[in-house]
């Protein structure tokens, strides 16, 4: 009884607030057909801020120091911003420099700070 | 953080024998808090008696208090020759911290090695942290830490399986090996590989004590993505019992970590067990995380760690961590963190590591505290 209402009160929790973070995204995937039958601009500007999002994790991917795994990409008409951590301070202007290098992108907002390794 | 202290490379230069040294850095954290906790126990005993409330100093709210000394030498054509020397202590008591042999300490029970980097990866032999840890911790948004994260769950389920906590040499897994080889590929796209193996040096017995492990690791796009596979033989032995090869502590661990805005989530599946005796440990471990960075100097992350025993489904422990942390320097961190467990049977999940619980009780604990990197 009460272990159970516990565990389903944390789940409740997590699960609540896992949705509210995924509402950004969900709405931008789920608004994506509708908005494609009233006009056509706005969707290619998601697939073009979708690409570019891409594009930005591709040029991190070739660096050889830069790890992207805790680094959150999100770009809107040629502007990236940069969240999450990065394991160097070198990193921080490394990732901004290697992002601004992108075709297509126009400005980047960085907001990374450095992870502090295991232990550490 | 880490800063060359200007008069050890000096005494060192004196000495003259250190004339090859590319640096030496002299290291350390120094980690304090105040610790409350609803239940407390003497040991990892499944029947431990609960001795009630406690109020106490705590070391190592984040991770250990701990110093060390690293250096480098530049051997040229892309290679480096590393040393590392580190060990932990407590700040409460000024003991330095558990070797792999029971009750005994260690100067230096984190890290001994001597290794090479090159563009090969990298090497390091000696007594370490194994990459299992840092697989979890790359996948754990509490980031495998002391106080409610994938690491003390991974040990709640050590204790159970009858680790007393009085070494480092773990039923299941392994936090530090002593005697290991371990080595770390580059990354190729983002996709590493690490592998470890741990000669056991048993006289007759080519595997009586050995280690082996490997480390699948992904990390691009915002995402993390890590595999486990550990194998230890006579690990956690109790005390006159000779090492045979015996083959009793498996983990494998499974566990993901997406970092999209200010949030950043995580999961994970966890099975430990004895494969020479599925009957005595068989246990899956299921996380979950959640974190959210207000600033550059303000987070805050929360973990979900769900135990069980599938040879006695009375034996299941769930936990919640919620922890805030707040630089106020490059160096210096406050922070404050509550958690609850809820232990059911002989399970004893800790909130916090080096402060056991009673068993089969809930327990809530709150702390807060320092910790200075110099």
């Amino acid at each position: 009884m009460k272990p159970n209402a516990y565990r389903c009160a944390a789940l409740i929790v997590f699960l609540a607030m896992g949705v509210i973070s995924q509402v950004t995204e969900a709405n931008a995937a789920a608004s994506t057909p509708s908005v494609a039958s009233a006009a056509s601009a706005p969707v290619a500007t998601r697939t073009q801020n979708r690409a570019l999002r891409r594009s930005v994790y591709a040029a991190f991917a070739k660096d050889k120091a830069i790890d992207a795994g805790d680094i959150g990409v999100s770009a809107k008409d040629g502007d990236i911003t940069l969240t999450g951590t990065v394991g160097d301070a070198a990193h921080i202007g490394k990732a901004a420099e290697l992002a601004s290098g992108v075709p297509g992108v126009r400005s980047v907002t960085n907001k990374l700070t450095v992870k502090r390794p295991f232990g550490q | 953080m880490k800063r060359n202290t200007s008069c050890l490379a000096a005494l060192l230069a004196c000495s003259g024998a250190a004339s090859a040294q590319g640096s030496v850095t002299l290291y350390g954290v120094v980690d304090a808090g105040l610790l409350y906790q609803s239940t407390a126990a003497a040991s990892f005993a499944p029947n431990a008696p609960n001795l009630g409330k406690v109020y106490r100093y705590k070391d190592g709210g984040i991770y250990a208090s701990f110093w060390g000394l690293k250096g480098s030498e530049d051997l040229g054509g892309g290679y480096k020759l590393n040393f590392r020397l580190q060990g932990s202590f407590d700040t409460g008591t000024g003991r330095s911290g558990l070797s792999d042999t029971p009750g005994v300490p260690a100067s230096f029970n984190q890290f001994a090695t001597i290794g090479l980097t090159g563009p090969f990866g990298t090497f390091n032999a000696g007594r370490q942290i194994v990459p299992m840890i840092y697989a979890m911790f790359d996948t754990d948004v509490r980031g495998a830490q002391y106080f409610g994260s994938i690491l003390t769950a991974w040990l709640g389920m050590n204790q159970v399986a009858g680790w007393s906590g009085t070494s480092t040499n773990a039923a299941i897994g392994a936090l530090y090996d002593s005697n290991a080889l371990v080595y770390e590929s580059p990354k190729f796209y983002g996709a590493s590989v690490a592998l470890e193996y741990a000669p056991g040096g048993v006289p007759g017995q080519f595997k009586g004590g050995t280690r082996e492990s490997a480390v699948l690791k992904y990390s691009n796009y915002g995402l993390n993505l890590s595999a486990v596979y550990y194998n230890g033989h006579d690990t956690s032995p109790l005390p006159g019992v000779a090492p045979t090869g015996l083959n009793n502590n498996r983990f494998m661990y499974f566990g993901a970590m997406y970092t999209f805005r200010d949030f950043s989530v995580s999961g994970s599946y966890s099975r430990g067990k004895n494969p020479a005796n599925t009957g005595r440990a068989d246990y899956d471990l299921y996380a979950a995380g959640l974190g959210y960075r207000f600033s550059p100097v303000l987070k805050v992350t929360s973990g979900f760690y769900y135990l069980k025993d599938n040879n006695n489904s009375t034996n299941h422990s769930s936990e919640v961590a919620v922890g805030t942390e707040y630089s106020l320097s490059k160096r210096t961190l406050t922070y404050a963190q509550v958690g609850y467990v809820d232990n059911h049977g002989t399970m004893n999940q800790t909130i916090v590591y080096g402060q056991p619980v009673a068993p089969g009780k809930s327990t809530t604990a709150a702390m807060v505290g320092v910790r200075h990197n110099f």
